[in-house]
């Protein structure tokens, strides 16, 4: 079992933008909240997803809503802490140990405060090995774990109840939920064994965020170093290759739609105007990336933008015109590329008219 | 005609226009109590120029007194945090995360009450009148008249924060308040600190406003004064008596600014070369473009409105390598007349590479500088590749654009850069920074938060608009010249369909009776 404390939450953090391709919300507040709680608390213990007994109680805890409202409504420890109870007074057991919904951004941070006030480990891994929009594209539901028995608590207080085993049916009443709760709950969801959790979870993604972190911070202010350790940091992973798919400047961004969706596209040149452009279709995630009428990379791989100077990750809402990036394409965990799980997480899902094809095939093949 | 004034941390800078050209124009030493540098500085451009006091239409300043007194710590008045938005947020309280030095300035009195608004205009909690009047009355029994209001969504409902200031006003009759509607953007944590940091500023503000209107009555001109902010615009005094944090970082808007006016180009590249740093900055429709990054005032994160500044460790006074082959970012500074070859001292600075080069003429006060060729011409092509290196990376297309030079290094670019369409160095760019406060304009601007489904894009938009033109109305600018600038709109992820946040800048010239028009 390893400890994790206050030392590890900027890495954490860092990793997690990263990880979060574009999407996530700005964790600087879940951040400050996640300080608190392990200056409070202490170190809370990050446990192997194979050291849990496989009876052990384990329920997955995060934010549902828009990572914009939480700048306002600011979260807090007691939400978490109160989502926690709520659902162990519903259930009516202790809760073993917590897991992250999705390691991408603010939501890799309330199962460490949850962790830390309730004294219970927390399980190194999460439900997605990155970020996205919606419940049915976790892991968990897709390995066939029930999202409910789930609570959710908003910042009043208020408890919410959720039954429904159907996950497109739960996504929409917890999506609502958040809507009329002002914007943003905490979810307490998908309890399962610690048998159902080794099947379902993308593991080690809490400590390899705080690694990715750690690298990111070691070689800040150099963006041109910084592929080859962070390749040979991705593939000793269970994340595939990266790639540099391109190094230029954000020229333009606009929204367009694409199969009903409204995407937002940002395009990015190179610095000395020859070469083709770069476009990024973004929907809340940077979802697929295009050059010369072709896709290079799509979801679920990651595509992530960093900022050509420092190398920090960007996030959706801060690109804009006239910024000087660097986009990185990485493969994602194998459990996406399969049949079951593209079901939910394929291009198409996105509205994109073309077929998932991996970044190692769309990059190495010609 | 004009005077503008630039009050920097070494000289104080002015100049006086005449529609669109100079008259005259002066570098002075700033003073310690500032307001005599700014008479010295007067006193030369008018005696120089010979016109009379009363042809002065207006004075604009830019300063960085109030940046440097949150840098430095000090002339910050003690304040009440006032945050209303309980039963959320109570974890994160005003002033979290802030160096302890400057929240020990502020002398760390805060209160939480419940109340503000939710996203979509619902209230998070009812105002609690018992609650607040109890507020009142600790914050009175501390002697403290200086508060800063913040709420929840306040940027889209205003009215919790406006009815808790209207009531301390009541109470503690003169009292110092800034709301953080009026200051900042989306981003409690971000908005409330500008708000805190505004409030801290208001008696210094005060004093500085008045002393800057002695030095200008001392010298017998009677014609309004205004200061410039951060956004390329001017505040009339009373206005800066309420809002001194908006002049934060207005130095390189400033710069930007007077590239603009010297070259009538409205879109370039400036790069304001000094002795330490170069700094590259774009002009956009002849406004600077923005950052969007979130920006560190003294160890505090605001989101105030900042232009995007690339600084590159090259100045008159940076080291250069043996080699020539790199240079700074480690700089000799104010003491490069002692200690730059060309000065008579030892250290090989960039500004001797264009005296070896025969490219710059120090005249008495510089010497011959012999230099290797081969580490002459490498000095030479390590600035240019420097430069083009940082032009590449800020130019918002691959087009190149014109690049204007200003500032007091200037004359370190003695060729043409590949990455520049043409180059511009226009006479008196040295005091770039005194022309763009002289001709800053009078803006407003209205963040809302609206539903595309309640009100159609085009009507709120159109709402919006013409709060933005009252606001800039109110501020001073002529209704004939306000015109819409920008308009930013952005969209809610993961929320009801159609909410966006939109932000729309109203900007027009001064207005004023018997101002001369530019040509």
């Amino acid at each position: 079992m390893k400890k994790f404390g206050r030392e590890s939450l900027a890495d954490l953090s860092a990793g997690a933008v990263f990880l979060a391709t574009g999407g996530g919300g700005d964790p600087y507040v879940a951040e400050l909240v996640a300080q608190q709680a392990l200056e409070k608390y202490g170190s809370v213990d990050l446990i192997d997803p194979e050291n849990l007994d496989d009876d052990a109680y384990v329920v997955a805890i995060g934010g549902v809503g828009a990572p914009t409202v939480s700048l306002e409504l600011l979260p807090s420890i007691d939400e978490a802490v109160n989502t926690l109870r709520a659902f162990e007074d519903r259930v009516g057991r202790k809760v073993d140990a917590v897991v992250s919904f999705e390691i991408g951004g603010g939501n890799s941070l309330i199962p460490i405060v949850a962790g830390a006030v309730m004294g219970i480990p927390v399980v190194d891994g999460d439900g997605m090995g990155r970020a996205l929009p919606e419940a049915q594209m976790m892991t968990y539901p897709i390995s066939g774990v029930s999202p409910t028995p789930a609570v959710a608590t908003d910042y009043q207080g208020t408890v919410t109840e959720f039954h429904t085993k159907d996950i497109m049916e739960f996504e929409k009443e917890i999506r609502q939920c958040a809507l009329s709760s002002g914007g943003m709950i905490t979810s307490a969801e998908h309890p399962m064994t610690g048998k159902q959790l080794k099947a379902a979870i993308v593991p080690g993604t809490v400590s390899f965020s705080i690694e990715l972190g750690r690298l990111l911070r070691k070689y800040r202010g150099n963006a041109h170093r910084i592929y080859e350790p962070l390749a040979e940091l991705f593939s000793g992973s269970i994340y595939g290759d990266l790639f540099h798919l391109y190094t230029g400047k954000v020229i333009d961004s606009s929204t367009r739609i694409v199969g009903g969706y409204d995407i937002g596209a940002a395009t990015i040149a190179p610095f000395d105007g020859s070469g083709a452009e770069l476009t990024i279709s973004i929907k809340n995630e940077y979802l697929a990336a295009e050059a010369n009428g072709k896709v290079i990379a799509s979801v679920p791989d990651l595509i992530t933008i960093v900022d050509y100077e420092t190398s920090t990750p960007i996030n959706a809402e801060r690109l804009r015109y006239g910024q000087r990036v660097t986009v990185f394409g990485v493969g994602c965990p194998s459990f996406y590329r399969t049949q079951r799980a593209l079901e939910f997480v394929a291009p198409s899902c996105f509205g994109f008219p073309f077929e998932y094809k991996t970044i190692e095939e769309l990059n190495l093949s010609n | 005609m004009r005077i503008g004034i630039d009050v920097g941390g070494t000289h104080t800078d002015a100049v006086l226009l005449e529609g669109r050209s100079v008259r005259s124009a002066v570098k002075t030493l700033t003073t310690a109590d500032v307001s005599t540098g700014v008479f010295n500085a007067l006193e030369h451009v008018l005696s120089d120029s010979g016109v009379l006091e009363s042809a002065v239409d207006a004075v604009m300043l830019g300063t960085t007194q109030f940046t440097n007194a949150v840098v430095e710590r000090r002339q910050l008045s003690e304040v009440a945090a006032i945050r209303i938005g309980l039963p959320s947020g109570n974890g994160l309280p005003p002033m979290i995360a802030w160096p302890e030095d400057i929240a020990e300035s502020l002398g760390g009195h805060t209160y939480m009450l419940k109340g503000g608004t939710l996203y979509d205009g619902r209230p998070v909690a009812e105002l609690d009148h018992d609650e607040i009047q109890s507020t009142i009355e600790d914050i009175k029994s501390k002697g403290i008249d200086t508060i800063a209001i913040s709420a929840v969504f306040s940027p889209m409902s205003a009215e919790p924060e406006l009815l808790v200031a209207e009531q301390l006003r009541r109470a503690i009759p003169g009292a110092n308040i800034t709301c953080s509607h009026q200051i900042g953007r989306l981003g409690l944590l971000e908005r409330e600190n500008a708000a805190l940091l505004n409030a801290s500023l208001l008696k210094f503000s005060d004093q500085v406003v008045s002393s800057f209107g002695e030095a200008l009555r001392d010298r017998g001109l009677e014609c309004p004064f205004y200061i410039s902010q951060n956004d390329g615009t001017l505040m009339d005094a009373e206005f800066v008596r309420q809002f001194p944090a908006l002049t934060f970082a207005s130095g390189p808007t400033n710069s930007l600014r007077g590239a603009c006016e010297l070259t009538g180009l409205n879109d370039a590249i400036v790069i304001d070369i000094g002795g330490t740093t170069s700094d590259i900055g774009i002009l956009q429709g002849g406004f600077p473009r923005e950052s969007n990054i979130v920006i560190d005032v003294g160890g505090v994160r605001t989101n105030f409105r900042m232009p995007d500044i690339l600084a590159l460790g090259l100045g008159g006074g940076s080291i250069v390598s043996e080699d020539g082959l790199s240079i700074g970012p480690r700089s000799v500074g104010h003491d490069l007349v002692r200690e730059g070859l060309a000065f008579g001292g030892n250290t090989f600075t960039a500004t001797d590479l264009l005296v070896a080069a025969n490219k710059l003429d120090l005249g008495e006060a510089g010497q011959a500088v012999e230099l290797n060729p081969e580490v002459l011409a490498s000095g030479l092509a390590t600035i240019k590749k420097m430069l083009n290196e940082g032009i590449e990376k800020m130019m918002p297309s691959s087009d190149p654009l014109p690049v204007v030079l200003v500032g007091g290094g200037a004359v370190l670019v003695a060729d043409k850069l590949e990455a520049a369409s043409e180059m511009h160095c226009p006479e008196h760019s040295g005091v770039a920074n005194a022309i763009g406060a002289a001709i800053a304009q009078i803006g407003g601007e209205v963040e809302r938060m609206v539903s595309y489904r309640e009100i159609p894009r085009a009507e709120a938009i159109e709402q919006i608009s013409a709060e933005a033109r009252t606001t800039a109305i109110a501020a001073g600018a002529d209704p004939a010249t306000v015109r819409i600038a920008d308009i930013e709109e952005t969209t809610i992820s993961y929320m009801a369909e159609g909410s966006t946040r939109v932000r729309v800048k109203a900007v027009g010239d001064l207005a004023s009776s018997n101002r001369e028009e530019p040509a």
